[in-house]
């Protein structure tokens, strides 16, 4: 699904100029649930950028499905990423003024799926993350692991093949982090490919394969399962 | 305590730029506007209100219906003056100006200058109007004939000193001494004369109650109620005006019975300070202003100083997120909602105290702009006079309490805890007050818009507008008379020139010029129901051609009958008037009163000419007749488009060899036709220039709410684009709510501007619908100039990188 090679980014400020991502090769099969760990700034969230086709590498290779997209602009990338991706992130990042149902319908409105198939594809996720219940109430409104499950549930909603998940239990206590985990598991039991930035070693054994970052290069790759 | 607050202000004013700048160029320009508009107005109403005993003055005006015509005048007949005063104690004085002459030549050195402000008036004109007198005697300087009054600019034009009385001035051939010299009438009066002569020297059918020629104004005495004195010229008109009228139509025995025919005579008195703002009769001595002007521009006024105070409204509560924090922090350290409140309130009117300064700098400099816009002479330093000043001062402070006063409270009830919380989250969610103000700027601009272009369609209608003559391409040579017995010699040597196509003299014209009515009947004897009241013009044999009017029956007049000078030219109103289906050979029977007494003419109906528009297309056409005879004071000449320049000097030079030293003065037709319509001209100038302002106030606001939203919204914005949102998608969904706004002010709008505009073109009687198309067209203008200012931040933001954004947590 996603195989890079001799991926470079680089941060320029007026004085300063940041390595993040320094001939980064790396490769993550259809299927896979990857972790990726390593310190502050080693490029995690770089990498994950990138491979969300959210930011593009200053040079290398990325190709995404047997395509090279290093070099696509805005445009594609935003059209292959709705297509392809879902995003969970560390802080949610919910819509405060769109209730749970909405929020969760969102990326069908972006992909333009009618709204009866919506209701129906929203429903049914929603079901699968245990928060029907909760449908009409505002993020606000809702736990934190509540929040969490939600934003899975929007980031699985339009069956993306890849999820991208950065720290998604950092803003939450075990009991629920480990919810969300299992939720992750089980998706990716039913066949969604996982990249998983995280600083817990926790969640990182609920992974396939954990690569270790450090100064924008892969250092080691343990292999669990 | 208030140091602080400023201090305060100050600092926070400085530390959101953006805001700061957009709510002090939104309010500087609003109240520039208000401060320009308040000095029209306050001049617009102090017009002649400087005469010492100006409440008790008014002017003896009549509405006549007569005929088929119907006037309504501002003159009345030589004896009323008089009459008045002799038969009524509570009449403490009256004067009359006569103007019906016009022009004047006057004679300096070897040249003669062509003088308009020239007119006759009673001695007891300085009585009721006192002047400031610079020498001689104004009280008994009209007292002999052969003497005038000079203005301080006449005197120094023509004596180069302002002491010029005892000496001679001739006035068209005719010697004036000078007895008096006043200073030049205030520019708020509502006229202006430079050379007043002796009521003595008119040579009038004097005592002729049905003539009215004279403007009169009297003086009441103190405590006269002048709505009860107005009852009496039902008696003035039973004693004196009855006994005239039966000499013309001997079967009438009453004026009970003459209205009962439908026609009436009615007197009524005007206030002479009603005059500049309320009259618009005949002949004024000047263009008067107009109160509904007055009140459309204290309106508008009024409504861009809204629209500025409500950018602050908006832009302050929707900025209230940022300011929370530390309304929470100073609560919780023990400030009350009082000094809050004052604290904010303190905030806007430093805002506006700066703003006014702005405001009185562009308002100073834009003063002649603005005087040429309202076609005023107001005075720059009128700016700081002593009774405009206090007004300036206390401005700002009216504009920091309006426009901080919602604000203020709306941030001073937050709750410490909440807000200290950072659950505060009313930053920019539905705020049906704050979209109501926006509602309201739209609504005022799209108003304005629709105003604008109802106006300029209008005018362009007026210029379009088969006029039933051709007013292009006709060069009048004004004054003529000046040739005197050359008149003809002179308009056949311009007819020998190449590209003047035809000529013919007449000052009676169908843009401002000569008028005169006369009163005819059908049969020899009058009576109201067989009398036609009509214009009638003086004209030569190539009149109709060179004005391009078409003869729809009969014939013009013609140099192969001997008899044409009892001969008529009707138009078609007058025919039908008259009753008669083809007047071609009827007759027409006029007293005709002169000196000599009373004679009966009558007149051969030769021809119909097609209504033509002779006066302004404000007025319906009324019955005219065109008679062969001769009047030099305009001569006309059809001119072909090409070297107009070459051929006007070329006329001039004729001129000068025919004419020597008198004054040559030209006028294009056209060019008088358009100045026929200054007032509207005025109106759409107006209407454009607060159209634009009024947009872009509330674009400025529209603009900073954007981006504040767009800040407000940034994550949001983030989120939304990695789920797949495009920029179009985000550029829609952040300009969606403002341009339903739009949408809304416009539907309210629609209405209320087809009510105005209506009525603005109930002055015409002639005029164009409302087209649908003007109002979708101003919804168009003010969403397309919304959307582009929304859209510019609202792209900014839709592009911006959403790592960025999703980053700053």
């Amino acid at each position: 699904m996603i195989k890079i090679t001799e991926l470079e980014k680089v941060y320029r400020t007026e004085e300063v100029e940041t390595i993040a991502l320094n001939k980064l090769t790396m490769e993550v099969k259809d299927g896979e649930f990857v972790a990726v760990m390593g310190p502050s700034g080693c490029g995690k969230s770089t990498l994950l950028n990138i491979l969300g086709l959210l930011d593009d590498p200053d040079n290398g290779s990325f190709m995404f499905n047997n395509i090279e997209v290093a070099h696509f602009n805005e445009r594609k990338r935003a059209d292959l990423r709705k297509h392809n991706i879902g995003f969970v992130f560390q802080s949610f990042n919910l819509i405060d003024e769109l209730t749970v149902f909405e929020n969760v319908e969102l990326p069908l409105i972006y992909t333009g799926v009618k709204a009866a198939e919506r209701k129906k594809r929203v429903e049914e996720v929603l079901d699968k993350v245990q928060i029907m219940h909760r449908r009409n109430h505002y993020p606000q409104q809702l736990s934190g692991g509540q929040q969490q499950r939600v934003a899975v549930a929007r980031a699985v909603v339009n069956h993306p093949k890849l999820i991208l998940a950065d720290e998604p239990t950092g803003n939450l206590d075990s009991h629920n982090g480990n919810e969300v985990m299992e939720l992750l598991t089980e998706l990716n039991e039913q066949g969604t490919t996982i990249v998983m930035v995280t600083h817990s070693e926790h969640d990182a054994r609920y992974s396939h394969r954990i690569i270790r970052m450090l100064d924008g290069q892969t250092v080691t790759e343990n292999v669990l399962v | 305590m208030f140091k602080n607050y400023f201090k305060i202000a100050i600092r926070n004013l400085w530390k959101s730029k953006g805001f700061t700048f957009i709510n002090i160029a939104g309010l500087a320009i609003g109240l520039s506007c208000f401060i320009l508009i308040a000095l029209y107005v306050v001049d617009e109403l102090s017009y002649d209100r400087f005469y010492p005993n100006a409440e008790r003055i008014y002017r003896v005006d009549a509405d006549i219906k007569f005929g088929g015509n119907q006037l309504n005048l501002c003159v009345s007949s030589d004896p009323m003056g008089p009459t008045l005063k002799k038969d009524y104690p509570q009449v403490e004085e009256y004067t009359r100006i006569y103007s019906s002459e016009g022009d004047k030549l006057v004679r300096k050195g070897n040249d003669y200058i062509n003088e308009e402000k020239i007119v006759y008036a009673d001695s007891t004109f300085f009585r009721i109007f006192p002047q400031t007198v610079l020498s001689g005697d104004a009280k008994t300087a009209l007292f002999e004939p052969n003497t005038v009054v000079l203005s301080e600019t006449a005197a120094k034009k023509y004596f180069s000193t302002t002491n010029a009385s005892g000496q001679t001035i001739e006035i068209d051939k005719k010697p004036f001494k000078v007895t008096a010299v006043i200073k030049d009438m205030p520019h708020n009066s509502h006229f202006h004369f430079d050379f007043i002569m002796s009521m003595k020297n008119v040579e009038y059918g004097w005592n002729n109650y049905l003539s009215h020629n004279f403007q009169t104004y009297i003086l009441l005495k103190p405590g006269t109620d002048y709505h009860a004195f107005e009852k009496n010229f039902q008696q003035v008109l039973d004693k004196y005006v009855l006994v005239q009228a039966k000499q013309y139509m001997p079967g009438l025995n009453s004026m009970a019975e003459f209205r009962k025919s439908g026609n009436y005579l009615d007197y009524f008195l005007m206030p002479l300070t009603k005059i500049h703002l309320y009259s618009n009769r005949f002949p004024e001595f000047e263009a008067n202003g107009n109160i509904q002007y007055v009140y459309i521009f204290s309106a508008v006024a009024l409504f861009i100083l809204l629209i500025a105070c409500i950018n602050f409204m908006n832009l302050s509560t929707a900025r209230s997120v940022n300011r929370a924090k530390e309304v929470g922090i100073r609560k919780v350290l023990g400030t009350g909602k009082k000094n809050l409140v004052a604290q904010f309130l303190s905030e806007s009117t430093l805002m506006a105290i700066i703003s006014l300064a702005l405001a009185v700098a562009i308002a100073y400099f834009t003063l002649p702009l603005f005087n040429k816009v309202a076609a005023k002479s107001l005075n720059s330093k009128s700016i700081f006079s002593s009774n405009f000043f206090p007004f300036l001062v206390a401005l700002p402070f009216v504009v920091g309490v309006l426009a901080g006063l919602y604000p203020a409270f709306f941030l001073s009830k937050f709750k410490p805890v909440v807000v200290l919380k950072g659950k505060i989250n009313a930053g920019f969610k539905k705020n049906i007050f704050r979209s109501g103000l926006v509602v309201f700027q739209f609504f005022t601009s799209i108003v304005l818009i629709i105003a604008t272009v109802v106006v300029f369609k209008q005018l362009q209608f007026i210029q379009t507008t088969n006029l039933g003559f051709n007013k292009s391409q006709v060069l009048m040579i004004q004054g003529a008379g000046a040739l005197e017995k050359n008149d003809a010699v002179f308009k056949n040597a311009v007819l020998e020139l190449p590209g003047v196509k035809s000529g013919t003299m007449s000052g009676y014209l169908p843009v401002t010029s000569s008028r005169s009515d006369n009163t005819y009947s059908k049969d020899a004897v009058m009576d109201p129901k067989n009398a036609l009241s009509m214009q009638s013009w003086v004209v030569d044999y190539d009149y109709i051609n060179t004005m391009d009017m078409q003869i729809v029956k009969g014939r013009n007049f013609s140099k192969n009958f001997g008899t044409d000078s009892t001969a008529v030219i009707l138009n078609e109103t007058a025919a039908r008037v008259l009753g008669y289906e083809d007047p071609v050979g009827k007759k027409l029977y006029q007293d005709y009163q002169d000196q000599n007494g009373t004679r009966k003419i009558v007149l051969n109906v030769i021809g119909v000419v097609k209504d033509f528009h002779f006066e302004s297309l404000r007025q319906n056409i009324f019955p005219l007749g065109l008679r062969l005879g001769h009047n030099n004071s305009i001569i006309s000449f059809k001119i072909s488009g090409t070297n107009v320049k070459p051929l006007i000097s070329q006329i001039q030079n004729k001129w000068k060899a025919l004419a020597p030293g008198m004054p040559f003065s030209y006028r294009f037709m056209d060019e008088a036709f358009t100045n026929m319509y200054r007032a509207e001209q005025r109106v759409e100038q107006v209407s454009i220039t607060f159209a634009i302002l009024a947009i872009l106030i509330a674009c400025l606001g529209l603009f900073g709410l954007v981006t504040y939203m767009a800040e407000q919204r940034t994550k949001e914005i983030g989120v939304r684009k990695v789920l797949g949102a495009t920029v179009p998608n985000l550029v829609a969904m952040l300009s969606k709510d403002f341009l339903k706004l739009v949408g809304i002010a416009s539907l309210i709008a629609f209405p209320v501007a087809w009510w105005a505009m209506h009525k603005w073109l109930q002055d015409f009687a002639y005029r164009i619908n409302i087209e649908w198309w003007v109002f979708l067209l101003a919804a168009f203008i003010a969403l397309f100039i919304a959307l582009l200012t929304v859209s510019v931040q609202a792209i900014k933001a839709a592009i911006a990188n959403p790592v960025k954004s999703l980053r700053t947590e």
